[in-house]
């Protein structure tokens, strides 16, 4: 569990947001020829710097953000919780990336979610809202009516004919994934390819129409973000998606383009309901996997490590 | 300076209204017009036989009505404000005839105030029927801030693109969640034949229906202000022809004085200033008489009829199944509401705990519980799920009907119990994927246990307080293949939740370890075991069994 020392950082953060950008910048040059090196980067730290850290090796956000252009962050914010509870994204992981797109020169960002829960308590009590509230630019929307929604096709899916989709995530340039990683009841995980769920209107009939995990793998051919960064500095290993659970603290932040293999990684980074698993073992990143929507198998990964 | 007066009462109750909801903050008393109406204070004391703090409230209405008067209804009373309102917009030109037997029709609101006290006396709780405080709260809950809501969102709809031109992110993403009711249609019908009838006489409520008018009317002519006419008077008949109440009488001199509001609208129209309301002092209340006052016209056997009419309809009401059956009701009621037969007689329907309702789940009822149930509030789980940051319904409840309790109390103050209907059950029934009740229970209060070979639901009856989440999200058709039922509820008049909840082994704190139990096989019993083994998938036997999702 987080200590109340969480919430003091989160004001640190705004105060030295500007420094910090400094430091990155200044940094920056020795991860630019890592980015083609390696599909994924690993980082572990605090929510903040492990975050920053990240996009830096990642070859900086702006080399996912052109100038000028809307981007949509998916956090997970399902849930009315705290962050010491695992079940919803760190509202500073989710702040840390949001001031990294706008400055980067994006012209707005959107913090999106349909949550499961009273939109408003999710917000505030996520403490997403607050991260981000000083943030200029940056807009934290949880989006509860169908008009918001638009159907597209599925053209690729096995299961899935077609879904509708919020319009500002098919409206929009650039879609940065921001999960939390959990257990699932259902898929055994909750990681970035289950958390595309929250951008859709109608997602009871994957539970009761589909099979999840074929649905799952139908959603990602069509909604497929430009980067995924999924926080893993708590992991909510039982009782998931909505807890309480138990929380362990690997303290990693896990970067990469490849879906697949950001949540195959992050499959491995700490024992779900007290076992630990491989990727492949997960079904739905199985059939994504099987379906070509990314690598599986860590052997196969060039995972950048370090520690911010 | 009345009408402002008027308005600042109307606007203070309208804020209130909206104020009520679950951000509502400890110290502020959203429901204080309801705590401060007398009757309705009255008719739930003598209902529920017991005092009710709040209503204590009301005896500030009392104490002011018997120094000044009856002003309430020309200051405070929002109903008499839209009236008065409507009055202006819409038949201010009319001709009015008023009612031929005037004074026989005037005795209608006695008969119904005394109706309603003696049917309260004998256990059944009417006076929010025509009470003009809870009537209001219940239309602007059932039709005013619905069709509010829905104003505002086409207003959304409609400036959306241009919002969204300007960089106005978030007004252009801007929706309020629309609230619903059952009962919106007939709360409207009656509020709006209620208006109509203005068409007839002005203040046509508030001079033949209202039964608080007719409580303070008891009250009023002890009151220090009176009106008094000086001997200027030319018995023009102005001020008869103005008095929205009628209570000028043929002769202008005299004033019918339980029915006079005080609203000097009479004073305003005299030509000759012939009409003032000077406080009398008690000591010569005689010397300073200038007016001629008649009092109350209401007959001993008219009271005798109206006592035993009231008596009658509670006897009706009470002798039918519905009675014997509170002790095993079919309705969730909101968490906090006192014991069902107290419950009925001290709710005085204002609709307010509807309004406050942050997920919209409590809705009136109709006929569910018969005529003693009428627009009381119910949990319709099926359609939206009781939140558990959220305490406000209680807070609002003017006569604590439902009681004011912290969060942590209220989480304790079990509603009912979730049942699973295993032959509708997705899982149970079809082998799917679904565990979205699972997923959303807030309590961890089901989960997955090995049953022949599969993982299924199933529902820990002590950890559930009947929250409704999972009925709410069931995705099976038609009625939820888990259901909310109110056995097992704690309903406490007094005394702590959280410590009956204890006395009685429930934990609502959830309990993290709590899934691990289907991984470890030791908690399973041989019999489920030996189940496991003999299911049709061969391949599940040799390994270990895993959690759901992996292979």
């Amino acid at each position: 569990m987080i200590e109340k020392s969480g919430q003091i950082s989160r004001r640190d953060f705004l105060k030295t947001a500007a420094a910090g950008l400094a430091l990155s910048l200044a940094g920056r040059s020795s991860f630019i020829e890592a980015k083609e090196e390696h599909d994924l980067v690993v980082i572990s730290g605090d929510p903040v710097t492990a975050t920053r850290a990240a996009l830096e090796a990642m070859g900086g956000i702006s080399r996912f953000v052109p100038k000028a252009k809307r981007v949509v962050l998916k956090p997970n914010m399902s849930f009315s919780n705290p962050p010491e509870w695992g079940s919803t994204t760190h509202p500073l992981v989710v702040a840390t990336v949001a001031q990294a797109c706008i400055d980067a020169g994006a012209q707005r960002v959107m913090v999106l979610d349909y949550p499961l829960r009273p939109a408003e308590l999710c917000l505030k009590r996520s403490g997403i809202q607050e991260a981000c509230k000083s943030i200029k630019g940056v807009h934290v929307l949880a989006l509860e009516d169908r008009k918001f929604f638009r159907e597209v096709k599925v053209p690729q899916g096995k299961v899935l004919d077609r879904v509708e989709v919020l319009k500002e995530v098919l409206d929009s340039d650039v879609l940065i994934n921001l999960p939390q990683a959990k257990t699932h009841s259902a898929t055994g995980v909750s990681l970035g390819i289950k958390n595309l769920m929250g951008l859709i209107w109608d997602r009871y009939s994957f539970h009761s129409k589909y099979n999840i995990n074929q649905a799952l793998a139908d959603l990602a051919t069509v909604i497929k973000p430009q980067l995924t960064i999924l926080d893993a500095t708590r992991a909510l290993v039982s009782g998931g998606p909505a807890g309480p659970g138990e929380v362990q603290k690997p303290n990693l932040i896990i970067a990469g383009i490849d879906p697949v293999a950001v949540d195959s990684y992050a499959v491995s980074v700490a024992p779900w309901y007290g076992q630990n698993f491989k990727g492949r073992q997960v079904e739905h990143l199985l059939v994504a996997h099987q379906r070509g929507l990314g690598k599986i198998d860590l052997e196969q990964l060039r995972v950048f490590k370090g520690k911010a | 300076m009345r009408t402002f007066l008027q308005a600042l009462s109307f606007l203070i109750f309208t804020t209130l209204f909206i104020f009520a909801n679950y951000k509502l903050p400890e110290w502020l008393p959203a429901d204080v017009y309801l705590r401060l109406d007398p009757l309705l204070g009255l008719s739930a004391v003598l209902a529920g036989k017991e005092v009710i703090n709040r209503a204590l409230w009301s005896l500030i209405v009392l104490g002011a009505t018997l120094v000044i008067g009856r002003f309430f209804c020309a200051y405070v009373c929002p109903l008499g404000a839209t009236i008065d309102f409507w009055d202006f917009l819409s038949f201010r030109q009319k001709n009015r005839q008023g009612l031929k037997s005037e004074a026989s029709w005037r005795k209608l609101k006695l008969i119904l105030l005394i109706l309603f006290l003696s049917s309260a006396l004998a256990g059944l709780s009417l006076a929010y029927l025509m009470d003009p405080l809870p009537f209001l709260t219940r239309f602007y809950t059932f039709f005013l801030y619905p069709l509010l809501i829905s104003l505002i969102n086409l207003l959304l709809d409609f400036w959306r693109p241009l919002f969204e031109a300007l960089g106005w992110i978030d007004v252009s993403h801007l929706h309020y969640a629309q609230p619903v009711y059952y009962m919106t249609f007939i709360t409207f019908l009656i509020f709006a034949a209620i208006i109509a009838l203005s068409r007839i006489a002005p203040r046509f409520w508030c001079r033949y229906l209202c039964p608080l008018g007719a409580f303070l009317s008891f009250l009023s002519p002890l009151g220090l202000f009176r009106r008094r006419v000086n001997p200027e008077c030319n018995e023009c008949l102005k001020c008869q022809k103005a008095c929205p109440m009628g209570a000028v009488q043929p002769d202008p001199k005299k004033t019918n004085l339980p029915e006079c509001i005080q609203c000097r609208t009479c004073a305003k129209v005299c030509p000759q200033g012939a009409i003032s309301f000077p406080a009398l002092s008690p000591a010569n209340r005689e010397a300073q008489l200038g007016g001629e006052y008649s009092g109350m016209d209401f007959s001993r056997r008219g009271f005798l009829y109206s006592f035993a009419g009231g008596l009658t309809v509670a006897f009706l009401a009470g002798r039918t199944p519905f009675t014997p059956l509170q002790g095993k009701h079919q309705l969730v009621r909101p968490p906090g509401a006192i014991p069902e037969s107290e419950f009925l007689r001290t709710c005085i329907r204002c609709g307010e705990c509807m309004k406050s309702c942050l997920t919209n789940t409590l809705q009136p009822c109709f006929w569910e519980s018969g005529l003693a149930g009428l627009w009381t509030p119910k949990m319709d789980l099926r359609f939206a799920p009781c939140e558990q940051n959220c305490n406000v319904c209680g807070k609002v409840c003017p006569t604590q009907a439902i009681r004011s309790l912290s969060l942590e109390e209220k989480n304790h103050a079990k509603v009912g119990t979730a049942i699973l209907r295993k032959e509708a059950c997705l899982v149970w029934a079809q082998d799917k994927l679904c565990l979205i009740c699972d997923e959303i229970c807030p309590y961890n209060a089901i989960v997955f246990r090995a049953v022949e070979g599969y993982r299924r639901p199933v529902i820990i009856a002590s950890k559930c307080n009947g929250c409704g989440f999972c009925e709410q999200r069931c995705p099976v058709q038609g009625e939820s293949a888990i259901v909310v039922v109110p056995n097992g509820e704690i309903r406490l008049k007094e005394g702590s939740y959280v410590q009956e909840a204890k006395k009685l082994q429930l934990e609502f704190k959830p309990d993290p370890g709590d899934d691990k139990y289907i991984l470890e096989q030791s908690g399973f019993k041989d019999g489920d075991k030996k189940d496991l083994e003999k299911s049709e998938r061969p391949e599940e036997k040799s390994q270990s069994p895993k959690p759901k999702g992996f292979l």
